[in-house]
Protein backbone atom coordinates (compact mmCIF):
# COMPACT_ATOMS: atom_id res chain seq x y z
CA UNK A 1 0.00 0.00 0.00
CA UNK A 2 2.87 1.80 0.61
CA UNK A 3 4.63 2.33 -2.59
CA UNK A 4 0.96 2.68 -4.41
CA UNK A 5 0.76 6.00 -2.38
CA UNK A 6 4.21 6.89 -3.10
CA UNK A 7 3.85 5.88 -7.04
CA UNK A 8 0.33 8.11 -6.40
CA UNK A 9 2.33 10.82 -4.80
CA UNK A 10 4.07 11.01 -7.62
CA UNK A 11 1.79 11.05 -10.32
CA UNK A 12 -0.22 14.08 -8.64
CA UNK A 13 3.02 16.02 -8.55
CA UNK A 14 3.07 15.43 -12.49
CA UNK A 15 0.23 16.63 -12.86
CA UNK A 16 0.47 19.75 -10.50
CA UNK A 17 3.72 20.56 -12.60
CA UNK A 18 2.45 19.82 -15.84
CA UNK A 19 -0.86 21.94 -16.30
CA UNK A 20 0.42 22.24 -19.97
CA UNK A 21 -1.54 17.91 -19.84
CA UNK A 22 -3.99 19.23 -18.03
CA UNK A 23 -5.99 22.27 -18.98
CA UNK A 24 -6.83 21.69 -22.49
CA UNK A 25 -8.33 18.14 -21.00
CA UNK A 26 -10.41 20.98 -19.40
CA UNK A 27 -11.20 23.13 -21.82
CA UNK A 28 -13.18 21.28 -23.66
CA UNK A 29 -15.58 20.58 -21.40
CA UNK A 30 -16.03 23.93 -20.83
CA UNK A 31 -15.83 24.98 -24.06
CA UNK A 32 -19.15 22.68 -25.04
CA UNK A 33 -20.92 23.60 -21.94
CA UNK A 34 -21.12 27.45 -22.74
CA UNK A 35 -21.22 26.86 -26.63
CA UNK A 36 -23.84 23.74 -26.71
CA UNK A 37 -26.01 25.92 -24.28
CA UNK A 38 -26.10 28.79 -26.47
CA UNK A 39 -26.95 27.46 -29.41
CA UNK A 40 -30.20 25.26 -28.24
CA UNK A 41 -31.18 27.01 -25.16
CA UNK A 42 -34.06 28.54 -27.36
CA UNK A 43 -35.27 25.04 -28.77
CA UNK A 44 -35.19 23.62 -25.03
CA UNK A 45 -36.49 26.50 -22.73
CA UNK A 46 -37.17 25.87 -19.29
CA UNK A 47 -40.71 24.58 -19.54
CA UNK A 48 -39.48 21.83 -21.43
CA UNK A 49 -40.61 19.00 -19.64
CA UNK A 50 -37.50 16.94 -19.65
CA UNK A 51 -35.61 19.95 -18.20
CA UNK A 52 -38.28 19.87 -15.03
CA UNK A 53 -38.00 23.53 -15.01
CA UNK A 54 -34.07 23.97 -15.01
CA UNK A 55 -32.48 25.75 -17.95
CA UNK A 56 -30.28 23.17 -20.54
CA UNK A 57 -27.24 23.83 -18.70
CA UNK A 58 -28.05 21.08 -15.98
CA UNK A 59 -28.90 18.92 -18.80
CA UNK A 60 -25.88 19.11 -20.69
CA UNK A 61 -23.73 19.59 -17.38
CA UNK A 62 -22.86 15.62 -17.21
CA UNK A 63 -21.97 15.19 -20.40
CA UNK A 64 -19.04 17.83 -19.13
CA UNK A 65 -18.09 16.26 -16.11
CA UNK A 66 -17.53 13.08 -18.43
CA UNK A 67 -14.96 15.25 -21.17
CA UNK A 68 -13.85 16.56 -17.98
CA UNK A 69 -12.51 13.28 -16.25
CA UNK A 70 -12.19 10.89 -19.65
CA UNK A 71 -8.82 11.44 -20.52
CA UNK A 72 -5.58 9.29 -21.46
CA UNK A 73 -4.01 11.92 -19.02
CA UNK A 74 -2.41 8.31 -17.50
CA UNK A 75 -1.40 6.62 -20.52
CA UNK A 76 0.52 9.51 -22.01
CA UNK A 77 2.30 9.29 -18.81
CA UNK A 78 3.10 6.01 -18.78
CA UNK A 79 3.97 5.87 -22.31
CA UNK A 80 6.20 8.90 -22.24
CA UNK A 81 7.98 7.17 -18.54
CA UNK A 82 8.22 3.74 -20.97
CA UNK A 83 10.71 6.04 -23.26
CA UNK A 84 12.32 7.94 -20.93
CA UNK A 85 13.51 4.63 -19.23
CA UNK A 86 12.14 5.14 -15.68
CA UNK A 87 9.76 2.46 -15.97
CA UNK A 88 12.36 -0.01 -16.26
CA UNK A 89 13.96 1.55 -13.13
CA UNK A 90 10.39 0.90 -11.72
CA UNK A 91 10.06 -2.47 -12.64
CA UNK A 92 13.63 -3.43 -11.41
CA UNK A 93 12.67 -2.33 -8.04
CA UNK A 94 11.10 -4.47 -5.70
CA UNK A 95 7.66 -3.94 -5.98
CA UNK A 96 4.43 -5.25 -6.58
CA UNK A 97 4.08 -4.29 -10.90
CA UNK A 98 0.28 -3.66 -10.14
CA UNK A 99 1.22 -0.64 -7.67
CA UNK A 100 2.19 0.82 -10.91
CA UNK A 101 -1.04 0.88 -12.10
CA UNK A 102 -2.38 2.05 -9.29
CA UNK A 103 -0.36 4.68 -8.46
CA UNK A 104 -1.00 5.81 -11.30
CA UNK A 105 -5.08 5.52 -11.10
CA UNK A 106 -4.84 7.44 -7.39
CA UNK A 107 -3.59 10.54 -9.87
CA UNK A 108 -6.51 10.31 -11.53
CA UNK A 109 -8.83 9.87 -9.11
CA UNK A 110 -7.47 13.35 -7.54
CA UNK A 111 -7.27 15.14 -10.87
CA UNK A 112 -10.91 13.62 -11.68
CA UNK A 113 -12.36 15.14 -8.12
CA UNK A 114 -10.64 18.38 -8.64
CA UNK A 115 -11.69 18.76 -13.13
CA UNK A 116 -15.28 17.68 -12.30
CA UNK A 117 -15.54 19.90 -8.97
CA UNK A 118 -14.54 22.98 -10.80
CA UNK A 119 -16.75 21.71 -13.98
CA UNK A 120 -19.82 21.57 -11.48
CA UNK A 121 -18.83 25.21 -10.23
CA UNK A 122 -19.38 26.31 -13.41
CA UNK A 123 -22.40 24.68 -14.37
CA UNK A 124 -23.96 26.17 -11.08
CA UNK A 125 -22.34 29.73 -11.98
CA UNK A 126 -23.89 29.44 -15.44
CA UNK A 127 -27.35 28.56 -13.55
CA UNK A 128 -28.07 24.68 -13.39
CA UNK A 129 -29.52 23.60 -9.34
CA UNK A 130 -28.37 20.29 -8.06
CA UNK A 131 -31.84 19.03 -7.16
CA UNK A 132 -30.26 16.16 -5.01
CA UNK A 133 -28.47 18.66 -2.76
CA UNK A 134 -25.06 19.33 -1.24
CA UNK A 135 -25.12 15.06 -0.84
CA UNK A 136 -26.25 14.56 -4.62
CA UNK A 137 -23.42 17.58 -5.40
CA UNK A 138 -20.48 15.30 -3.67
CA UNK A 139 -21.56 12.05 -5.33
CA UNK A 140 -21.99 13.75 -8.80
CA UNK A 141 -18.04 14.76 -8.07
CA UNK A 142 -17.12 11.60 -6.77
CA UNK A 143 -18.93 8.92 -9.13
CA UNK A 144 -17.33 11.58 -12.37
CA UNK A 145 -14.20 11.12 -10.85
CA UNK A 146 -14.59 7.62 -10.51
CA UNK A 147 -15.34 7.05 -13.95
CA UNK A 148 -12.13 9.08 -14.86
CA UNK A 149 -10.07 6.11 -13.05
CA UNK A 150 -12.39 3.70 -14.67
CA UNK A 151 -11.48 4.86 -18.08
CA UNK A 152 -7.92 5.61 -17.18
CA UNK A 153 -7.47 1.80 -17.64
CA UNK A 154 -8.06 2.58 -21.33
CA UNK A 155 -5.27 4.88 -21.85
CA UNK A 156 -3.15 2.73 -20.07
CA UNK A 157 -4.03 -0.28 -21.52
CA UNK A 158 -3.11 1.39 -24.72
CA UNK A 159 0.37 2.66 -23.70
CA UNK A 160 1.25 -0.84 -22.07
CA UNK A 161 0.35 -2.86 -25.00
CA UNK A 162 1.76 -0.44 -27.60
CA UNK A 163 4.20 1.47 -25.81
CA UNK A 164 3.42 4.53 -28.88
CA UNK A 165 3.13 7.91 -27.48
CA UNK A 166 0.78 8.85 -30.87
CA UNK A 167 -1.60 5.30 -30.42
CA UNK A 168 -2.16 6.24 -26.94
CA UNK A 169 -2.64 10.28 -27.75
CA UNK A 170 -5.59 8.69 -30.35
CA UNK A 171 -6.75 6.19 -28.18
CA UNK A 172 -8.75 9.25 -26.48
CA UNK A 173 -10.92 9.79 -29.96
CA UNK A 174 -12.70 6.47 -28.99
CA UNK A 175 -14.50 8.51 -26.25
CA UNK A 176 -16.23 10.80 -29.03
CA UNK A 177 -18.03 8.10 -30.47
CA UNK A 178 -18.97 6.75 -27.29
CA UNK A 179 -20.10 9.81 -26.04
CA UNK A 180 -22.24 11.28 -28.52
CA UNK A 181 -23.62 7.50 -28.92
CA UNK A 182 -25.63 8.26 -25.42
CA UNK A 183 -28.80 10.43 -24.71
CA UNK A 184 -26.32 13.54 -24.72
CA UNK A 185 -28.55 15.86 -26.23
CA UNK A 186 -32.10 15.17 -26.04
CA UNK A 187 -33.53 12.28 -23.66
CA UNK A 188 -33.35 8.99 -25.25
CA UNK A 189 -36.95 8.89 -26.30
CA UNK A 190 -36.37 12.01 -28.23
CA UNK A 191 -33.72 10.26 -30.34
CA UNK A 192 -34.51 8.46 -34.12
CA UNK A 193 -34.74 4.97 -33.25
CA UNK A 194 -31.64 3.74 -34.61
CA UNK A 195 -29.96 5.81 -32.46
CA UNK A 196 -31.99 4.84 -29.94
CA UNK A 197 -30.80 1.65 -30.04
CA UNK A 198 -27.32 2.69 -30.17
CA UNK A 199 -27.64 5.06 -26.96
CA UNK A 200 -29.28 1.93 -24.73
CA UNK A 201 -26.44 -0.48 -26.22
CA UNK A 202 -24.15 1.87 -25.33
CA UNK A 203 -22.98 1.64 -20.94
CA UNK A 204 -21.91 5.39 -20.79
CA UNK A 205 -25.69 6.24 -21.43
CA UNK A 206 -26.55 5.14 -18.12
CA UNK A 207 -23.60 6.88 -16.49
CA UNK A 208 -25.18 10.00 -18.08
CA UNK A 209 -28.28 9.64 -17.11
CA UNK A 210 -27.33 8.35 -13.69
CA UNK A 211 -25.46 11.81 -13.05
CA UNK A 212 -28.37 13.87 -14.81
CA UNK A 213 -30.68 12.58 -12.81
CA UNK A 214 -29.51 13.93 -9.45
CA UNK A 215 -29.22 17.35 -11.44
CA UNK A 216 -32.76 17.30 -12.94
CA UNK A 217 -34.54 14.62 -10.70
CA UNK A 218 -32.92 14.78 -7.15
CA UNK A 219 -32.52 11.00 -5.63
CA UNK A 220 -33.49 8.45 -8.49
CA UNK A 221 -31.46 5.47 -6.87
CA UNK A 222 -32.70 3.03 -9.71
CA UNK A 223 -30.54 5.35 -12.09
CA UNK A 224 -27.86 5.91 -10.02
CA UNK A 225 -27.30 2.28 -9.20
CA UNK A 226 -27.26 1.66 -12.79
CA UNK A 227 -24.49 4.25 -13.42
CA UNK A 228 -22.67 3.03 -10.18
CA UNK A 229 -22.66 -0.35 -11.67
CA UNK A 230 -21.22 0.93 -15.07
CA UNK A 231 -18.91 2.61 -13.33
CA UNK A 232 -17.35 -0.20 -11.22
CA UNK A 233 -17.91 -2.20 -14.07
CA UNK A 234 -15.95 -0.82 -17.26
CA UNK A 235 -13.43 -0.12 -14.16
CA UNK A 236 -12.75 -4.02 -13.31
CA UNK A 237 -12.61 -5.14 -16.65
CA UNK A 238 -10.36 -2.41 -18.10
CA UNK A 239 -8.06 -2.42 -14.87
CA UNK A 240 -8.15 -6.27 -14.67
CA UNK A 241 -6.67 -5.87 -18.56
CA UNK A 242 -4.02 -3.26 -17.42
CA UNK A 243 -2.96 -5.46 -14.66
CA UNK A 244 -2.60 -8.38 -16.75
CA UNK A 245 -0.68 -6.65 -19.32
CA UNK A 246 1.67 -5.10 -17.00
CA UNK A 247 2.11 -8.67 -14.82
CA UNK A 248 3.19 -10.17 -19.02
CA UNK A 249 5.16 -6.85 -19.64
CA UNK A 250 8.47 -8.48 -21.48
CA UNK A 251 7.75 -11.87 -19.78
CA UNK B 1 4.56 -4.51 0.17
CA UNK B 2 7.79 -7.28 -0.46
CA UNK B 3 7.79 -9.30 2.31
CA UNK B 4 10.66 -9.21 4.54
CA UNK B 5 11.77 -12.75 4.84
CA UNK B 6 14.29 -13.40 2.33
CA UNK B 7 16.08 -16.31 1.97
CA UNK B 8 19.99 -16.60 3.25
CA UNK B 9 22.16 -16.43 -0.07
CA UNK B 10 24.90 -14.95 1.89
CA UNK B 11 27.79 -14.02 -0.61
CA UNK B 12 30.82 -14.28 1.33
CA UNK B 13 33.97 -12.60 -0.32
CA UNK B 14 35.66 -14.86 -3.06
CA UNK B 15 31.26 -16.68 -3.91
CA UNK B 16 30.19 -16.37 -7.24
CA UNK B 17 28.09 -13.34 -6.82
CA UNK B 18 26.56 -13.48 -10.72
CA UNK B 19 26.85 -16.89 -12.55
CA UNK B 20 25.63 -17.22 -16.57
CA UNK B 21 24.95 -20.52 -18.03
CA UNK B 22 24.60 -21.00 -21.87
CA UNK B 23 22.19 -18.12 -21.44
CA UNK B 24 20.44 -17.12 -24.57
CA UNK B 25 17.87 -14.92 -25.28
CA UNK B 26 16.43 -14.43 -29.09
CA UNK B 27 13.65 -11.69 -30.54
CA UNK B 28 11.01 -11.65 -32.66
CA UNK B 29 11.87 -12.52 -35.73
CA UNK B 30 14.64 -14.78 -34.97
CA UNK B 31 17.37 -12.15 -34.00
CA UNK B 32 19.90 -13.95 -31.93
CA UNK B 33 20.97 -10.79 -29.45
CA UNK B 34 22.75 -13.58 -26.74
CA UNK B 35 24.21 -17.22 -27.98
CA UNK B 36 24.93 -19.42 -25.19
CA UNK B 37 26.62 -16.96 -22.55
CA UNK B 38 28.69 -18.69 -19.43
CA UNK B 39 30.88 -16.15 -16.95
CA UNK B 40 30.84 -16.41 -13.15
CA UNK B 41 31.43 -13.00 -11.50
CA UNK B 42 33.07 -13.22 -8.00
CA UNK B 43 31.48 -11.66 -5.15
CA UNK B 44 33.55 -7.91 -4.42
CA UNK B 45 35.10 -7.48 -8.33
CA UNK B 46 34.64 -4.99 -10.99
CA UNK B 47 33.70 -7.28 -13.87
CA UNK B 48 33.42 -5.70 -17.37
CA UNK B 49 31.89 -6.68 -20.31
CA UNK B 50 33.34 -4.81 -23.40
CA UNK B 51 31.84 -4.59 -26.80
CA UNK B 52 30.43 -2.43 -29.35
CA UNK B 53 27.36 -1.85 -29.96
CA UNK B 54 24.71 -4.49 -30.45
CA UNK B 55 26.76 -7.36 -28.95
CA UNK B 56 24.93 -7.89 -26.65
CA UNK B 57 25.80 -6.59 -23.90
CA UNK B 58 22.01 -4.64 -22.57
CA UNK B 59 19.76 -7.69 -23.37
CA UNK B 60 22.49 -9.38 -21.04
CA UNK B 61 22.35 -6.87 -18.21
CA UNK B 62 18.38 -6.99 -18.20
CA UNK B 63 18.46 -10.52 -18.20
CA UNK B 64 20.38 -10.52 -15.41
CA UNK B 65 18.14 -7.63 -14.13
CA UNK B 66 15.02 -9.86 -14.32
CA UNK B 67 13.95 -7.36 -16.91
CA UNK B 68 13.76 -9.73 -19.51
CA UNK B 69 13.59 -13.82 -19.71
CA UNK B 70 15.82 -15.66 -20.91
CA UNK B 71 14.92 -17.58 -23.84
CA UNK B 72 17.41 -20.49 -22.80
CA UNK B 73 20.04 -21.49 -20.13
CA UNK B 74 20.24 -19.84 -16.41
CA UNK B 75 21.64 -17.53 -14.38
CA UNK B 76 22.38 -16.60 -10.64
CA UNK B 77 22.89 -13.35 -9.25
CA UNK B 78 23.53 -13.16 -5.65
CA UNK B 79 23.00 -16.95 -5.05
CA UNK B 80 19.46 -16.19 -6.73
CA UNK B 81 18.34 -17.41 -9.50
CA UNK B 82 16.58 -14.63 -12.30
CA UNK B 83 14.13 -16.59 -13.55
CA UNK B 84 12.69 -18.49 -10.40
CA UNK B 85 13.60 -15.41 -7.81
CA UNK B 86 13.14 -12.52 -9.51
CA UNK B 87 11.38 -10.32 -6.49
CA UNK B 88 14.38 -11.19 -4.31
CA UNK B 89 17.19 -11.01 -7.16
CA UNK B 90 15.46 -7.16 -7.53
CA UNK B 91 15.66 -6.54 -3.62
CA UNK B 92 19.33 -7.64 -3.58
CA UNK B 93 20.35 -5.30 -7.24
CA UNK B 94 21.46 -1.88 -8.33
CA UNK B 95 20.87 -1.20 -11.71
CA UNK B 96 21.70 1.95 -14.04
CA UNK B 97 20.73 1.29 -17.48
CA UNK B 98 21.83 2.86 -20.47
CA UNK B 99 19.00 4.75 -21.46
CA UNK B 100 19.33 7.52 -17.98
CA UNK B 101 15.62 6.28 -15.84
CA UNK B 102 15.05 9.73 -14.33
CA UNK B 103 11.21 11.66 -14.39
CA UNK B 104 12.05 14.96 -15.42
CA UNK B 105 9.35 16.69 -13.49
CA UNK B 106 10.87 15.67 -10.11
CA UNK B 107 13.92 16.94 -8.38
CA UNK B 108 16.47 14.88 -7.66
CA UNK B 109 15.81 15.23 -3.84
CA UNK B 110 12.45 14.05 -4.87
CA UNK B 111 13.23 11.09 -6.91
CA UNK B 112 15.86 9.54 -4.46
CA UNK B 113 13.75 9.84 -2.06
CA UNK B 114 10.33 8.03 -3.59
CA UNK B 115 13.70 5.44 -4.88
CA UNK B 116 13.99 4.91 -1.32
CA UNK B 117 10.79 4.45 0.07
CA UNK B 118 10.40 1.93 -3.11
CA UNK B 119 13.13 -0.27 -1.44
CA UNK B 120 11.13 0.32 2.18
CA UNK B 121 13.05 3.05 3.42
CA UNK B 122 10.68 5.75 4.32
CA UNK B 123 10.24 8.84 6.66
CA UNK B 124 12.63 10.23 8.25
CA UNK B 125 15.02 7.56 7.19
CA UNK B 126 14.13 7.91 3.39
CA UNK B 127 15.22 11.92 4.03
CA UNK B 128 18.86 11.26 5.18
CA UNK B 129 19.37 8.31 2.86
CA UNK B 130 18.92 10.71 0.10
CA UNK B 131 20.82 13.41 1.35
CA UNK B 132 23.95 10.84 2.10
CA UNK B 133 23.70 10.07 -1.36
CA UNK B 134 22.94 13.39 -2.91
CA UNK B 135 26.68 14.20 -0.71
CA UNK B 136 27.96 11.62 -2.11
CA UNK B 137 27.51 12.06 -5.66
CA UNK B 138 27.88 15.93 -5.51
CA UNK B 139 24.42 16.63 -6.45
CA UNK B 140 23.63 18.85 -3.23
CA UNK B 141 23.52 22.30 -4.98
CA UNK B 142 20.74 21.10 -7.76
CA UNK B 143 19.27 18.78 -5.44
CA UNK B 144 15.70 20.80 -5.40
CA UNK B 145 16.14 21.73 -9.16
CA UNK B 146 13.77 19.29 -11.42
CA UNK B 147 16.21 16.68 -13.53
CA UNK B 148 15.11 18.11 -16.50
CA UNK B 149 17.78 20.79 -15.69
CA UNK B 150 20.23 18.63 -15.30
CA UNK B 151 23.24 18.49 -17.35
CA UNK B 152 24.20 14.40 -18.86
CA UNK B 153 27.15 14.19 -16.36
CA UNK B 154 24.82 15.05 -13.38
CA UNK B 155 21.88 13.12 -14.61
CA UNK B 156 24.32 10.04 -15.08
CA UNK B 157 25.44 10.78 -11.18
CA UNK B 158 21.98 10.93 -10.06
CA UNK B 159 21.58 7.78 -11.61
CA UNK B 160 23.71 6.10 -10.04
CA UNK B 161 22.94 7.36 -6.36
CA UNK B 162 19.38 5.83 -7.07
CA UNK B 163 20.69 2.52 -7.78
CA UNK B 164 22.43 2.86 -4.54
CA UNK B 165 20.10 3.60 -2.34
CA UNK B 166 19.75 0.07 -0.50
CA UNK B 167 23.42 -0.35 -0.36
CA UNK B 168 22.82 -3.36 -3.20
CA UNK B 169 25.25 -6.37 -3.01
CA UNK B 170 25.51 -6.21 -6.77
CA UNK B 171 25.81 -2.91 -8.95
CA UNK B 172 24.50 -3.45 -12.31
CA UNK B 173 25.81 -0.36 -14.89
CA UNK B 174 24.76 -0.11 -18.41
CA UNK B 175 27.44 1.94 -20.09
CA UNK B 176 27.70 4.35 -17.38
CA UNK B 177 29.77 6.98 -19.22
CA UNK B 178 28.40 6.55 -22.77
CA UNK B 179 27.88 10.21 -23.78
CA UNK B 180 29.97 11.88 -21.01
CA UNK B 181 33.00 14.31 -21.30
CA UNK B 182 36.02 12.89 -20.17
CA UNK B 183 36.01 14.90 -16.92
CA UNK B 184 32.62 13.35 -15.95
CA UNK B 185 33.76 9.71 -16.83
CA UNK B 186 36.51 10.47 -14.40
CA UNK B 187 34.21 11.58 -11.48
CA UNK B 188 32.00 7.94 -12.18
CA UNK B 189 35.29 6.14 -12.45
CA UNK B 190 36.38 7.49 -8.68
CA UNK B 191 32.80 7.17 -7.62
CA UNK B 192 32.74 3.40 -8.90
CA UNK B 193 36.20 2.49 -7.27
CA UNK B 194 34.36 3.83 -3.88
CA UNK B 195 31.63 2.15 -4.40
CA UNK B 196 33.45 -0.97 -5.17
CA UNK B 197 35.89 -0.79 -2.35
CA UNK B 198 32.92 -0.92 0.34
CA UNK B 199 32.49 -4.37 -0.97
CA UNK B 200 29.29 -4.09 -3.72
CA UNK B 201 29.99 -6.18 -7.23
CA UNK B 202 30.30 -4.25 -10.07
CA UNK B 203 29.07 -5.19 -13.34
CA UNK B 204 29.30 -2.95 -16.48
CA UNK B 205 28.82 -2.37 -19.69
CA UNK B 206 31.17 -0.60 -21.47
CA UNK B 207 32.50 0.44 -25.56
CA UNK B 208 35.68 2.44 -23.67
CA UNK B 209 38.48 0.25 -23.63
CA UNK B 210 40.69 2.54 -21.34
CA UNK B 211 37.41 2.18 -19.11
CA UNK B 212 37.72 -1.72 -18.95
CA UNK B 213 41.35 -1.27 -18.71
CA UNK B 214 41.08 1.40 -16.00
CA UNK B 215 38.18 0.02 -14.33
CA UNK B 216 37.95 -3.65 -14.17
CA UNK B 217 39.21 -6.97 -11.98
CA UNK B 218 37.88 -9.36 -15.01
CA UNK B 219 37.01 -8.61 -18.34
CA UNK B 220 34.98 -10.28 -20.99
CA UNK B 221 34.79 -9.26 -24.57
CA UNK B 222 31.46 -9.81 -25.90
CA UNK B 223 30.84 -9.45 -30.07
CA UNK B 224 27.87 -10.99 -31.51
CA UNK B 225 26.12 -12.20 -28.55
CA UNK B 226 29.35 -14.76 -27.55
CA UNK B 227 32.21 -14.25 -25.60
CA UNK B 228 35.12 -14.16 -27.41
CA UNK B 229 37.92 -13.79 -24.60
CA UNK B 230 37.86 -13.28 -20.60
CA UNK B 231 40.48 -12.88 -17.95
CA UNK B 232 42.35 -9.66 -16.24
CA UNK B 233 43.01 -6.68 -18.53
CA UNK B 234 46.94 -8.25 -17.66
CA UNK B 235 46.54 -11.71 -19.01
CA UNK B 236 44.51 -10.40 -22.14
CA UNK B 237 47.30 -8.31 -23.03
CA UNK B 238 50.15 -10.86 -21.68
CA UNK B 239 48.56 -13.26 -24.47
CA UNK B 240 49.40 -10.87 -27.25
CA UNK B 241 52.60 -10.58 -27.12
CA UNK B 242 55.32 -7.67 -25.90
CA UNK B 243 55.29 -5.26 -28.54
CA UNK B 244 52.97 -4.36 -31.32
CA UNK B 245 54.61 -2.47 -34.07
CA UNK B 246 51.53 -0.72 -36.42
CA UNK B 247 52.78 -0.38 -40.01
CA UNK B 248 50.12 2.18 -41.98
CA UNK B 249 50.06 1.26 -45.66
CA UNK B 250 49.23 4.18 -47.17
CA UNK B 251 49.16 2.82 -50.85
CA UNK B 252 51.09 -0.32 -50.29
CA UNK B 253 50.07 -3.69 -51.11
CA UNK B 254 48.86 -5.66 -48.20
CA UNK B 255 50.00 -9.30 -49.09
CA UNK B 256 53.52 -7.85 -50.44
CA UNK B 257 54.15 -5.99 -47.25
CA UNK B 258 53.14 -8.78 -45.37
CA UNK B 259 55.40 -11.48 -47.36
CA UNK B 260 58.42 -8.80 -46.52
CA UNK B 261 57.51 -8.67 -43.37
CA UNK B 262 57.22 -12.77 -42.56
CA UNK B 263 60.49 -13.98 -41.07
CA UNK B 264 61.29 -11.28 -38.71
CA UNK B 265 63.22 -12.38 -35.73
CA UNK B 266 60.75 -12.61 -32.81
CA UNK B 267 58.05 -11.85 -35.25
CA UNK B 268 54.67 -13.49 -33.14
CA UNK B 269 51.84 -13.20 -35.46
CA UNK B 270 50.80 -10.43 -37.79
CA UNK B 271 47.14 -9.27 -37.96
CA UNK B 272 45.73 -7.37 -40.99
CA UNK B 273 43.73 -4.15 -40.38
CA UNK B 274 41.81 -1.95 -42.27
CA UNK B 275 45.00 0.09 -44.32
CA UNK B 276 47.49 -1.24 -41.52
CA UNK B 277 49.40 -4.16 -40.57
CA UNK B 278 49.93 -5.31 -36.47
CA UNK B 279 53.40 -6.93 -36.05
CA UNK B 280 53.37 -8.50 -32.59
CA UNK B 281 56.46 -8.94 -31.80
CA UNK B 282 59.33 -9.51 -28.56
CA UNK B 283 61.01 -6.03 -29.36
CA UNK B 284 59.24 -3.50 -31.39
CA UNK B 285 62.23 -1.18 -30.79
CA UNK B 286 65.34 -3.09 -31.49
CA UNK B 287 62.98 -4.92 -34.84
CA UNK B 288 62.39 -1.09 -36.49
CA UNK B 289 65.77 -1.11 -38.93
CA UNK B 290 64.92 -4.45 -39.54
CA UNK B 291 61.43 -4.02 -40.44
CA UNK B 292 62.56 -0.81 -43.08
CA UNK B 293 65.07 -2.34 -44.45
CA UNK B 294 62.91 -5.42 -45.75
CA UNK B 295 60.36 -2.91 -47.14
CA UNK B 296 63.31 -0.95 -48.93
CA UNK B 297 64.88 -3.90 -50.42
CA UNK B 298 61.15 -5.24 -51.75
CA UNK B 299 60.62 -1.34 -52.79
CA UNK B 300 57.69 -0.90 -50.57
CA UNK B 301 56.83 2.24 -49.89
CA UNK B 302 54.66 2.55 -46.52
CA UNK B 303 53.28 5.12 -43.96
CA UNK B 304 54.23 5.63 -40.28
CA UNK B 305 55.47 2.88 -38.59
CA UNK B 306 54.76 3.08 -34.65
CA UNK B 307 55.74 0.53 -31.75
CA UNK B 308 53.30 0.32 -28.82
CA UNK B 309 52.03 -2.15 -25.99
CA UNK B 310 49.49 -4.65 -26.33
CA UNK B 311 46.25 -2.41 -25.89
CA UNK B 312 42.77 -4.23 -25.02
CA UNK B 313 42.00 -3.42 -28.75
CA UNK B 314 44.50 -5.36 -29.91
CA UNK B 315 43.04 -7.93 -27.53
CA UNK B 316 39.75 -6.95 -29.08
CA UNK B 317 41.27 -7.26 -32.89
CA UNK B 318 42.76 -10.68 -32.55
CA UNK B 319 39.27 -11.83 -31.02
CA UNK B 320 36.43 -10.51 -33.41
CA UNK B 321 39.42 -9.14 -36.45
CA UNK B 322 38.03 -5.72 -35.89
CA UNK B 323 39.07 -2.45 -33.97
CA UNK B 324 36.89 -1.14 -31.63
CA UNK B 325 39.03 1.85 -31.31
CA UNK B 326 37.89 4.00 -34.26
CA UNK B 327 33.98 3.86 -33.34
CA UNK B 328 34.78 4.98 -29.84
CA UNK B 329 36.78 7.98 -30.96
CA UNK B 330 33.79 8.75 -33.83
CA UNK B 331 31.13 8.43 -30.50
CA UNK B 332 33.06 10.37 -28.57
CA UNK B 333 33.59 13.18 -30.61
CA UNK B 334 29.68 13.03 -31.44
CA UNK B 335 29.28 12.84 -27.26
CA UNK B 336 30.98 15.78 -26.84
CA UNK B 337 29.08 18.29 -28.60
CA UNK B 338 25.64 17.37 -26.95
Amino acid sequence: MTEVLLLGRRAVREIVRYPEATIPTLFIPLFFLVVNIGQVSKTFPSTTPFLNGQGYVAFQLPVSLMFAVATATSGLALVTEIELGYFDKLLVAPIRRSSLIFGRLTADLVRGIAASALVLLVGIALGARVQSGMLGALLIVLLSALFGVAYAGFGILVALRTRNVQATQSSFLLFFPLLFLTPNFVPFDRLSPAMETLARINPISYVIVGLRSLVIDGWDVGKIAVAVAVIFGLGAILTALSLRTIANYNR
Amino acid sequence: MPNGNSPTASNGAGAAAIVARSLRRTFKGGIEAVRGLDLTVTSGEVFGFLGPNGAGKTTTVRMLCTLLPPSDGSATVAGLDVARDGAEVRRRIGVALQEIGLDPVQTGRELLELQCGLYGITGRHGRARAQELLELVGLTDAADRRTRTYSGGMKRRLDLASALVHSPEVLFLDEPTTGLDPASRLTIWDELRRINSGGTTVFLTTQYLEEADQLCDRLAIIDDGRIVAAGTPEQLKAEMGHDVVSVALNRADPSATEAALTGLPGLERIMPEPHALALYVEDGAGLIAEIVRRLDRDGIQVGAISVSRPSLDDVFLKATGRRLEGREQAQDEGAVTT
